[in-house]
């Protein structure tokens, strides 16, 4: 392969952004492309450095390629869409009902999460997957903090054993969807920052086993509601909006309604400790514009 | 703006499930083809093709297979399917109806 054409397709793989195989399938696509027009332009007697160059020059850039093709595998259907905005409808469905407070209710819930996560991750990670992965990721990391609000003792055998690997497995699912696209890595942690925004602000260390933290969880329960349907309305406009910037523009819906809720609900009166964490769960949800900025750099 | 430019972006799947819808094709052999049966009147950045190659594929109006030649040489051929036939009849019939609509009043202008 000649320089120009490998520095091209290394060009236009860094840009697009979509799940692994299908770029290198694009990749490939395009270099049997090059390798025809070089071979072309040789037999009318032009150099090799010569037809590469022109041969790179006749497909265009490759930023505007990539991103032509990225609009065209990252937008899902609206079924897709719908189907991938579900679990944050099912959650605010048990906040609407109280079911949150029924074992049974959030046992199926949790169990039909597990089993689609399960199902999307081994079918090829479909663009609808993510929001399911992140629940089904919150049941691992919730456990660890009330394993850690354990009596003295109990709590550092929870952070030696369970902590590890509850971790691993976190990091490794985290890994895996970024490599794909850190957008969807943003999209799946969404649900577990607002479930966390929420936390603070309701409470935090011992208070999050109380009864009157409960209680407060019951009181709050509209806007908590009105978080979830956010973020549902968020997650349903990123998966149909094609260009990526509005991508991450849909992302920043549920920060400005949540710190609104979560204002509105409390009437300003959460404590320091609250306010950090309120506000470093929110600005999490920066870091895709962030990364982006730095793309563009 | 330039029309022609705008006119063939608008008629872009067209022309190509026309072309794939006569034999399996790749996407260099594309290129070539509408620059010859256009008399060079259709030359657009190659790589664009790609794009718009693979939303019709997204849509299944065609399909695509890796093929390996006697020479080692990997190529991607489209295939039209019976979905992708079906929107081509209606595009060419609507196309027709225009273009007609569109010299009668031409026509009748000139007169």
């Amino acid at each position: 392969m000649g320089s120009n054409i490998s520095h091209y397709l290394n060009k236009f793989k860094a840009c697009l952004k979509i799940d692994q195989t299908i770029r290198d399938g694009v990749a490939e696509e395009l270099y049997a492309h090059l390798e025809d027009k070089s071979r072309e332009l040789e037999e009318n007697g032009l150099s090799k450095e010569e037809a590469s160059e022109i041969a790179v020059q006749s497909l265009g850039s490759p930023e505007l390629i990539a991103q032509q093709i990225y609009e065209t595998h990252a937008q899902g259907s609206w079924k897709e869409a719908l189907f991938s905005a579900l679990p944050h409808f099912l959650v605010a469905l048990l906040f609407t009902s109280y079911y949150w407070q029924n074992v049974v209710y959030v046992s199926i819930i949790l169990a039909l999460t597990v089993g689609i996560a399960i199902y999307g991750w081994h079918r090829g990670k479909p663009i609808w997957l993510f929001p399911w992965l992140g629940y089904y990721l919150m049941p691992v990391v919730v456990t660890g903090i009330l394993l850690l609000s354990l009596p003295q003792g109990w709590g550092w055998i929870a952070a030696l054993i369970y902590i590890p690997l509850a971790l691993f497995v976190f990091i490794h699912i985290v890994r895996q969807t970024a490599r794909r696209d850190w957008l969807y890595a943003s999209l799946m942690l969404a649900p577990m920052l607002v479930t966390f925004s929420w936390f603070s602000s309701l409470g935090t260390g011992s208070e999050l086993l109380a009864n009157d933290w409960m209680a407060s969880l019951q009181t709050n329960a509209l806007w908590i509601v009105i978080s979830f349907i956010a973020l549902a309305a968020a997650t349903i406009a990123f998966i149909r909006l094609k260009p990526r910037r509005h991508k991450i523009m849909s992302l920043l819906i549920p920060p400005l309604v949540i710190l609104f809720s979560v204002t509105m609900a409390s009437r300003g009166n959460i404590d320091y400790w609250g306010w950090l964490i309120l506000l470093f769960a929110l600005s999490a949800f920066a870091i895709p514009v962030w990364m982006q900025a730095r793309a563009y750099q | 703006m330039n029309y022609g430019r705008e006119l063939l972006k608008g008629n872009t799947d067209s022309l190509l499930l026309c072309l794939i819808s006569r034999q399996p094709t790749y996407g260099y052999q594309i290129v070539k083809e509408l620059e010859k049966r256009s008399n060079g009147y259709f030359q657009f950045k190659e790589g664009t093709l790609y794009p718009a190659l693979h939303r019709l594929e997204r849509d299944n109006l065609i399909t695509a297979k890796w093929q390996i030649l006697p020479n080692g040489q990997q190529r991607r051929y489209y295939y039209i399917t019976e979905r992708g036939q079906q929107v081509l009849a209606n595009r060419l019939a609507t196309w027709q109806d225009f273009s007609t609509a569109v010299k009668a009043v031409t026509q009748a202008e000139t007169i």
